[in-house]
């Protein structure tokens, strides 16, 4: 029943015959360093290795003119209840800061944004809040806690990070993206944003430093 | 749905009686050894044993090697040329009783073994009468928790060892196999008895059926593997100690036994038959888990075992085909996958706590 | 193992598979140097052979042990921290074997890669002898055919060539592989013969299932390079979307990123539990089932669905499964000025105690002027039982909740991130000496002028699984397949059947004789016993004809 399909001529090659044993040793290694290579790397790259939240260890990226990411639009009720759309921030530099009140990296870096929202308002940037997984009561505490005095809006169901995760890398909180004025992201800060790292990114995006 | 008391209590009630008949039948098999007719081929195979003996005596009997079953051409040699004329002189492949149609096979076993044979087959009706009921009284396949299970599985242990008997004429195995059955349902009965009840969400499911159907009848077939496995080591070891001068030759109740050869492809048979219905048992419960647990394979521990088992009884198979593994080593290798069986049913469902814990033990 | 090095050896002949009796040591008598290139050899032929797949088996098998009875970081990082510290000595000896992560382990890797490899250095010869045996033709039948395991003996009117012809019709009609003499006929072969052979699917199903085990390891490894493990609590009521930083748990295959999870949105709308309340059974669920809205992707049609228990969501590639639940009391505190500075529902984690008697923290971080954190315990049905509260029913028919309220430094400003289930009092002082049960609607009014917390009410919650294994499918298919070489490989018996015709007394004398491999699963006796009366009966049949042919000569 098989033979007409193992009949086939090149089986019967002079070279391979001759060579019949090295050429089944050299398949079966090789075969077996290739699963033996995929196995080691499935293996090595599953299990364990959960990223859920950035635990200080912030990378700050700039992204150059032109590999600028557009982001997306949303509506979404602020922590006093009013409605507020994004795109009304088109025009101006936003800092756009996600959050929430149980996160500790959060905490951490609370006033650092809050200094530097004071420090650059007069260069007319904006900070926004996106407040995630949180409920107002809270969000409000942390916000009088902390003195943030710019706006923040909530995002329960993280949608709008959602809406983001698309076009940037979020892996968690905090996460800190700066839009420019055309509304593109030109700097992200995975992870507690640092002064220095945040007015890096703000002093390249707005061409002033310092404000 | 509730659960059918009545049903249930009919379902018990069998058992009972069933275990009553089991147990009868095994006494009847029992008195076939003390008051039963001799087998027919019986003097042409002591024959072959005292030959087979020598031989080995001559090659020096130490070695599990010889000790394997015998090639074709030793085989041959053995068969006595006056033998009755419907014991062909064949080869390994062959086994003599089968030459002889079944009505006249019975006949000639004598009464004992026709009693015990109408026993066993009352006690299996009684059995299955019991499962039915159960799954009836439940509404659902009656496998949903430990004991439920064994009871199921000495059924399907049962009823193959019935098939196996009868087809191969093998009438002196059934004191072993119907008497471990007996001692199975005992225990259970009285250890892990649970009454008829519902099912945990987690277990309604289509693939319940499919999954613990596979696994009730693998284990009711590797138990009459396991068994017929003892019975093999206990013949070898007797054979040994006759070639080393150690025992007497015409044992009484190891001459009415089939020889090694067929107790060795006896359970072979046996396993080859188990092994695909594991496989598929397992790849079942991979199916199931998925549904559930989001995952095919997790090494949870009950899983881990079915692995354990799966491979071991692998290596039985192996060593079959491995000189220096057949016969006493590979019977070992195929105790030892039975034992992992055992250990995953009563004590990783029991005491290590994973998503399998279903016992329903309290 | 079948030696590639002699391909022309039978097969049947038990003498050319050595079974690796002599495995040639490296030490050859006469050779003058041994050199790396035959260690190699000797080692591969070592792996390759039965003996040593044998014992990787059982490695196998027993390292598997550890992996069942010891707690393993992947699926119950929980039990290992607990093992670590009841078993202070013991634990750092076993981490660093590897004991707590066994199926992860190099050794445990060691063993299946190097089982791999034997099967792969005996599997890839094997192909190319079945391929070589599939070419060669059966051998020549012997000339005393009395003499094979099966035979039978009968006489036919046909003369020798035809009763041959006749039997090689037959024998072709069930699928054998013939083999004829060279013609013309030499009388020194014995006359007129036929072999036929059948069989070779059980040397392919062996093979296929063995590659199929290939296969398998593949499609788990693929599943771990490709695929993902993500776990979310979800309460009633609220909605979450599929993006890395709102799962509890992430579990990326290595070359997945955050960007390959699907963009889904799920809401809880509604969770019901039911429990059978009498008999037996009292306090065992019978019914779960979580009704939610999705939308695929953002903006999309919202769809109403149910999970349940068995029954997962497939959405976006991802499946998205119910594994628990459990209930979440509802808080709300207001601190020493009088703002409402927490107001939500708390998942509380149900214990072993059973009945759903659950624990869980509630932390509030921006109370002022101090904060404030509380450790509870959810009672479902609440019985007091000699002083302590148990709970005798998983239901919420009498919710209580108890709290021991603490104030001070929660630990959450700065350093590590914290588990929202574990409260840290390292920094903080005990508020009230006893725990305080409250009802729902209850308020605790905490001493110092502290605030307030108000049990206000529960609502359950679900947790959700969310996978994606592209070696899920693969797997399944492998496995079929390695079922169906399985059952290839013992149901088919490789079998050879020859039949001799020679002149002999009146008319033909025919012989058949066969014979199949001694480890063969059985039932050849009656295949050779149907094939023989069906010979002999086609025999009979073609013989009624040749009479009739001859009678005119006679006649003359």
């Amino acid at each position: 029943m098989l033979s007409p399909v193992l009949r086939a001529p090149w089986l019967r090659a002079p070279w391979l015959r001759a060579r019949r044993r090295t050429v089944v040793l050299a398949a079966a290694v090789l075969a077996g360093v290739l699963l033996a290579g995929v196995l080691l790397a499935g293996w090595a790259g599953g299990g364990n290795s959960g990223v859920t939240d950035v635990d200080g260890n912030a990378s700050a990226v700039i992204y150059q003119a032109g590999h600028r990411p557009l982001a997306p639009d949303f509506t979404a009720a602020t922590l006093t209840g009013a409605k507020l759309s994004f795109s009304s921030y088109r025009g101006k530099v936003v800092v756009l800061n996600f959050w929430g009140s149980w996160c500790v990296p959060c905490r951490e870096e609370a006033s650092t944004l809050s200094y530097v929202a004071a420090q650059y308002q007069p260069s007319g940037v904006s900070f926004l809040g996106v407040d995630v997984r949180d409920t107002v009561a809270s969000a409000k505490a942390f916000a009088n806690r902390f003195h943030i005095t710019y706006p923040s809006v909530s995002d329960p169901s993280s949608v709008v990070t959602l809406d983001f995760t698309a076009v940037v890398p979020i892996a968690g909180t905090p996460t800190t993206l700066v839009i420019d004025r055309t509304g593109h992201i030109a700097g992200a800060v995975f992870g507690t944003a640092t002064y220095p790292e945040l007015t890096a990114i703000l002093a390249k995006v707005t061409g002033k430093a310092g404000g | 749905m509730p659960v059918n008391v009545a049903l249930g209590h009919v379902s018990n009630a069998c058992l009972i009686a069933a275990l009553v008949i089991y147990s009868l039948s095994v006494v009847a098999f029992a008195g076939d050894f003390a008051f039963g007719r001799p087998r027919r081929a019986a003097a042409a195979r002591a024959e072959q044993a005292q030959d087979r003996a020598a031989a080995l005596a001559a090659v020096g009997a130490a070695s599990s090697t010889a000790a394997a079953p015998a090639r074709p051409e030793a085989a041959k040699a053995a068969a006595v040329p006056g033998a009755p004329p419907d014991v062909p002189a064949g080869g390994a492949d062959s086994m003599p009783e089968l030459a002889v149609p079944l009505p006249r096979a019975i006949a000639e076993a004598g009464r004992w073994v026709q009693t015990a044979l109408a026993l066993s087959l009352a006690g299996v009706l009684a059995h299955t009468a019991a499962v039915i009921t159960r799954g009836l009284a439940v509404h659902r396949a009656p496998w949903g928790n430990m004991y439920e299970f064994v009871t199921a599985l000495t059924c399907v242990a049962a009823i193959f060892f019935l098939f196996v008997m009868i087809r191969y004429r093998a009438w002196s195995l059934g004191v072993f196999v119907m008497g471990a059955v007996v001692v199975t349902l005992g225990l259970a009965e009285t250890l892990i008895y649970t009454a008829a009840g519902e099912l945990v969400p987690a277990l309604q499911s289509y693939w319940l059926d499919i999954h613990v159907t596979a696994m009730t009848l693998a284990t009711g077939i590797f138990f009459v593997a396991a068994v017929l496995g003892f019975v093999y080591l206990w013949v070898d070891r007797y054979a040994k100690r006759v070639a080393a001068g150690r025992a007497a030759p015409g044992n009484g109740i190891i001459r009415r036994l089939p020889s090694i050869e067929q107790l060795d492809r006896l359970t072979y048979r046996t396993i080859v038959f188990g092994f695909p219905v594991w496989t598929f048992g397992v790849i079942a419960g991979a199916i199931w888990a998925d549904q559930a647990w989001g995952r095919y394979w997790g090494w949870d521990p009950v899983e881990t075992w079915a692995f354990i088992t799966w491979v071991l009884y692998a290596a039985f198979l192996h060593a079959r085909a491995t000189a220096g593994w057949r016969g006493r080593r590979a019977h070992y290798i195929q105790l030892l996958g039975f034992t992992s069986l055992i250990v995953n049913i009563l004590v990783v469902q029991v005491f290590i706590a994973g998503l399998h814990s279903y016992a329903g033990v309290s | 193992m079948t030696d590639v090095r002699a391909p022309e050896t039978d097969p049947f002949d038990p003498a050319a598979e050595p079974d690796d009796q002599s495995r040639p040591g490296p030490a050859s008598p006469g050779r003058g140097t041994f050199g790396a290139a035959d260690w190699l050899k000797w080692v591969w032929r070592q792996l390759t052979s039965m003996r040593i797949a044998l014992v990787l088996l059982f490695l196998l098998a027993l390292g598997s042990v550890p992996g069942s009875m010891l707690p393993q970081q992947g699926t119950n990082p929980a039990g290992v921290q607990q093992y670590d510290t009841s078993h202070p000595a013991l634990a750092p000896w076993l981490s660093r074997l590897g004991l707590f992560n066994v199926f992860g382990a190099p050794w445990f890797a060691a063993i299946y890669l190097l089982l791999f490899a034997s099967l792969v250095g005996c599997v890839v010869p094997r192909t190319f002898r079945l391929a070589g045996s599939a070419r060669t033709l059966p051998p020549r039948a012997p000339r005393n055919l009395a003499r094979l395991p099966r035979s039978a003996e009968y006489a036919t009117a046909l003369p020798p060539a035809e009763a041959v012809e006749v039997a090689a019709r037959v024998l072709s009609g069930h699928g054998f592989r013939l083999r004829r003499p060279v013609e013309p006929a030499d009388p020194a072969d014995g006359g007129h013969w036929v072999s036929a052979e059948k069989g070779y699917l059980r040397e392919a199903g062996n093979l296929l299932f063995h590659l199929a085990l290939l296969g398998v390891l593949v499609s788990v490894a693929l599943g771990g390079l490709f695929g993902y493990k993500a776990d979310r609590l979800l309460v009633q009521g609220d909605t979450f979307a599929d993006t890395a930083s709102a799962l509890d748990e992430f579990y990326p295959g290595r070359f997945v990123t955050a960007a390959d999870l699907g963009p889904f949105t799920i809401t809880l709308n509604k969770f019901d539990a039911s429990y059978i309340s009498s008999g037996q059974q009292r306090g065992q669920p019978s019914a779960f089932d979580a009704q939610i809205s999705y939308t695929e992707q953002p903006g999309g049609p919202t769809r109403a669905g149910q999970l349940e228990v068995n029954r997962p969501l497939s959405v976006d590639g991802a499946k998205v499964y119910l594994i628990g639940h459990g209930y979440a009391p509802e808080f709300r505190v207001t601190d020493a000025r009088g703002q409402v500075v927490y107001n939500a529902a708390t998942p509380f984690i149900s214990g072993t105690t059973g009945n759903f008697l659950s624990e869980g923290v509630v932390k509030v971080p921006d109370a002022q002027p101090e904060q404030l954190g509380f450790t509870g315990v959810f009672v479902p049905t609440a019985v007091d039982v000699g002083g302590t509260l148990e709970s005798v029913f998983p239901a919420a028919d009498n919710p209580v909740v108890s709290l021991i309220a603490y104030a001070g430094n929660l630990g959450m400003n700065t350093g590590p991130s914290q588990s929202v289930y574990q409260l840290d009092t390292s920094g903080m002082q005990r508020l009230t000496a006893n725990p305080q049960v409250l009802l729902p609607g209850q308020s605790l009014k905490l001493p110092g002028g502290r605030g307030t917390i108000t049990f206000t009410g529960y609502v359950p919650w679900v947790s959700l699984a969310i996978t994606h294994d592209p070696g899920q499918l693969p797997a399944l298919i492998c496995g079929i397949v390695a079922l169906g070489g399985l059952l290839l490989s013992f149901m088919i018996r490789r079998r050879r059947v020859f039949v001799r015709a020679r002149s002999g007394g009146h008319g033909t004398v025919v012989q058949v004789g066969g014979l199949a491999r001694t480890d063969a699963s059985g039932g050849f006796e009656a295949e050779f016993a149907i094939l023989a009366a069906e010979l002999r009966s086609a025999h009979e049949q073609a013989g009624a004809h040749q009479p009739a042919a001859h009678q005119p000569q006679e006649g003359e």
